[in-house]
């Protein structure tokens, strides 16, 4: 049996409904907060049918490279992600270890090319505007997730931590892990609306 | 036929009843009730402002010329902040909020909500947002109506704007979180035996708004964003001179408000449902057919936003928007005949609870056909923007949700406080509200199609007699809420005691004291075989059992109905 299947098998019926409310709520939330993120696609729609073409005439479309290859850092971060929490699943702290800080690490190079990005794009114009608002607000989330993962990392896997049981509560990691996916797939939106169409 | 074993677990009957002192009304818990209450005091104290800011404007118009405001600006100030505190810090945090949370989990049979804490926080960002929506005042108070069209709201209105779109944020992160505890609690916490085809029909319309609040605030938290960027960091998405649209914000606005409208609305017709199955001891008629129409109307509502913006739409999409909203229509229509037929030869007990949930009835349908005809697109191009679209308004949201409100208030007074409501009281409070609101409502009709504009302080001089019958009955519809105010008091004081289930109905809010003990029951309640199985003899035996007598003795002839009572008896129940 797993780990988690075994940690869950221990828990009495209160703390089993309470971690099934934990995962439920996680769920529709992310389905309602990834709808922000809609809207502002919808926006960028919208506020783009205006023009001729888009960009508009005059302003330079940015390298597709910087960005493609920050989203390949990410899709692989998330993979990692999943990877980190099936060794602590098997009772590899070791690789668990490994792979988070991984994950993060590839967090924080994503977000430091997207800030390059938005460095080097014309400022004023609704193509600089709408691209550093939805950025920034992609990274406000992937900044705030990547810090909360970061924080539970230091503060749970101490270095005497050798074993998945004395990990503690599991379910912050599982929440970890699920809201760095909500990272992933939003910006994958924003990827194809910002660059791609 | 319901064949149920009778139940006793649940019914919790502590030696002292628990009281609720003002000061917990005020400090941070985590108790489901409280913070229901919470939610309805806090609602009541905006209602009462929402009033008297409409009574205000009641005063202007009662003559065609500008004198109890000093400007337009003024004035537009004042309907700005009735709308908006009327929707979002009134109707739907009361409807939501407060009848969500103290009634939800008792009809579910759980102990509390499924995240109390967050529950908690949700409460108290509403208090902040309101205080930040009223400070509007000083800094310029927001003057762009509630629905905030720029380039009023963003090019030509002062600071109190922002702290409009700053509130309403707050409001708005409120409300999703509310939405997802009430999700994950309906989903998770219904308790052994309650599939969701059991379930009392105010927890599926909670279920249908929490689907409608997940998926559409968040574009209201978008829109809201945008605008305060527009106004404190020089973007310009609406502006057109800076390469904007103003119909972004529309487009935006309405795909969350329309949906609004149902989240204004779905939870009253639950109360409904409760209320007229109850008082006319009948079952609710086709109660698939109502429990589906509330998901029905919360997936038909997010089609039709863009009927809102007929006279600037692309030509092209005006029809199939006109279809889609004549469409929502029908699963309404549903619920307004199952009701009708509902209440059909019942046993009807005219108490308040059932006066207000009939006036709903009469006054909803009367704004459905209004919504219907302002969903024609040549009749909406010919009354847009004029009283008959506040008519309208009025007739669904007042008519229909303050109505609905009032007929819960009634209903549930006694579970929340453990004493009754006086109905002699109760029912002046109703002839008050329901002529005072025809008195102000109907007139706005006619003056809609007289071509009378709304959001002007001045107007056509012919237009004054209507204006004045108009203003003179809003001033009965305000002194109307102060009998229930004092209803309240006296009742509170010195009503007569309720008991755990005064109008002996079936859901489970009912099988316990009233007010309920902490964690709500003793033990796993069990639920009725059907939350409306009401003229059997199983559900006598089910009530009978909750007052410890035995089965197969009716303890009050009302409860069965005739023509049940010899199939009841033929199955051997």
């Amino acid at each position: 049996m797993a780990q988690r299947d075994l940690l869950e098998a221990n828990l009495s019926r209160e703390e089993l409904l309470a971690l099934r409310n934990k995962r439920t709520g996680l769920s529709i939330f992310q389905l309602s907060w990834i709808l922000v993120f809609v809207c502002l696609v919808v926006v960028n729609l919208q506020l783009r049918s205006n023009y001729p073409s888009w960009p508009p005439a005059g302003v330079e479309p940015l390298s597709i490279f910087p960005p493609t290859l920050a989203t390949v850092l990410l899709i692989v971060s998330a993979v990692l992600a999943r990877q980190s929490m099936q060794a602590v699943n098997t009772g590899n702290i070791s690789t668990f270890r490994s792979l988070w800080k991984a994950v993060l690490i590839l967090g924080a190079v994503f977000v430091a090319i997207i800030a390059y990005e938005w460095i080097i794009i014309p400022s004023s114009g609704q193509y600089g505007t709408l691209f550093r608002v939805m950025t920034a607000y992609h990274a406000v989330h992937a900044l705030a997730i990547g810090i909360y993962m970061w924080q539970i990392y230091r503060t749970h896997i101490t270095p005497n931590v050798t074993t998945n049981t004395e990990i503690g509560d599991w379910w912050l990691f599982e929440a970890g892990v699920k809201l760095w996916y909500f990272v992933v797939v939003a910006w994958i939106l924003f990827y194809v609306v910002l660059y791609w169409i | 036929m319901a064949t149920v074993s009778i139940p006793v677990g649940g019914l919790a009957r502590p030696a002292e009843a628990p009281r609720l002192r003002v000061s917990d009304l005020l400090r941070w818990t985590v108790d489901h009730k409280i913070i229901g209450i919470q939610y309805m005091v806090t609602s009541l104290f905006f209602f009462v402002i929402g009033g008297a800011l409409a009574m205000m404007i009641r005063a202007e118009l009662l003559t065609p010329t500008l004198d109890v405001m000093s400007s337009g600006t003024e004035y537009n100030r004042l309907f700005s902040m009735h709308g908006t505190i009327m929707i979002f810090l009134w109707v739907i945090p009361m409807l939501m909020g407060g009848f969500g949370n103290y009634i939800l989990p008792l009809q579910l049979g759980a102990k509390d909500m499924a995240f109390p804490w967050l529950n908690a926080f949700a409460f108290w960002l509403i208090p902040p947002a309101g205080i930040l929506m009223l400070m509007g005042w000083f800094a310029g108070q927001a003057e762009a109506g509630w629905t905030s069209y720029p380039p009023l709201s963003t090019l030509y209105s002062s600071d109190g704007q922002t702290m409009w779109a700053m509130s309403l944020h707050l409001l708005g992160i409120s409300s999703i979180l509310g939405a997802i505890n009430f999700l994950v609690t309906i989903k998770n916490m219904r308790p052994e035996g309650m599939g969701y085809f059991k379930m009392p029909l105010f927890c599926w319309t909670i279920l249908a708004n929490s689907i409608i609040v997940v998926m559409a605030t968040p574009f209201l938290a978008g829109a809201l964003t945008l605008l305060i960027l527009d106004r404190v960091a020089g973007t310009g998405f609406f502006n057109p001179a800076q390469g904007g649209d103003v119909l972004l914000w529309q487009n935006v606005f309405w795909f969350y408000s329309h949906p609004a409208v149902y989240i204004m609305v779905l939870p009253g017709m639950g109360i409904l449902s409760e209320v007229l199955s109850i008082h006319s001891r009948k079952p609710i008629f086709g109660y698939k057919m109502v429990a589906l129409s509330s998901l029905a109307i919360a997936l038909v509502g997010f089609t039709v936003w863009a009927h809102h913006m007929f006279t600037s739409l692309n030509p092209e999409l005006r029809v199939p928007f006109m279809i889609t909203s004549m469409i929502i229509a029908v699963p309404t229509g549903i619920k307004i005949f199952s009701w009708l037929a509902t209440i059909w030869r019942g046993k009807i007990h005219f108490h308040a609870a059932m006066l207000f949930a009939l006036s709903f009835l009469s006054l909803f349908v009367i704004g459905g056909i209004n919504g219907v005809m302002l969903g024609a697109l040549p009749f909406d191009i010919h009354v847009h923007d004029t009283y008959f679209v506040v008519s309208h308004l009025h007739f669904v949201l007042f008519g229909g949700s303050v109505f609905a409100i009032y007929a819960g208030i009634y209903h549930w007074f006694p579970k929340v406080t453990g004493k009754m409501l006086d109905e002699r009281w109760g029912k002046v409070h109703w002839a008050l509200t329901y002529f005072g609101f025809l008195g102000t409502f109907l007139p706005q009709v006619v003056l809609g199609i007289l071509g009378m504009p709304r959001r002007v302080a001045v107007y056509d001089p012919s237009l004054q007699w209507l204006n004045v019958v108009s203003s003179i009955s809003a001033f009965v519809l305000g002194i109307s809420f102060f009998f229930l105010l004092y209803n309240f008091i006296i009742s509170i004081r010195s009503g007569k005691n309720a008991g755990p289930n005064p109008w002996r109905a079936l859901t489970l809010e009912w099988a316990t004291s009233s007010p309920p003990p902490p964690h709500n029951f003793n033990g796993d309640p069990v639920p009725f075989d059907d939350p409306y199985g009401y003229g059997t003899q199983a559900s006598v035996d089910y009530l009978n059992a909750q007052l410890g007598i035995a089965p197969g003795i009716p303890h009050l002839a009302a409860d069965v109905h005739p023509a049940s009572k010899a199939s009841a008896h033929a199955s051997g129940d």
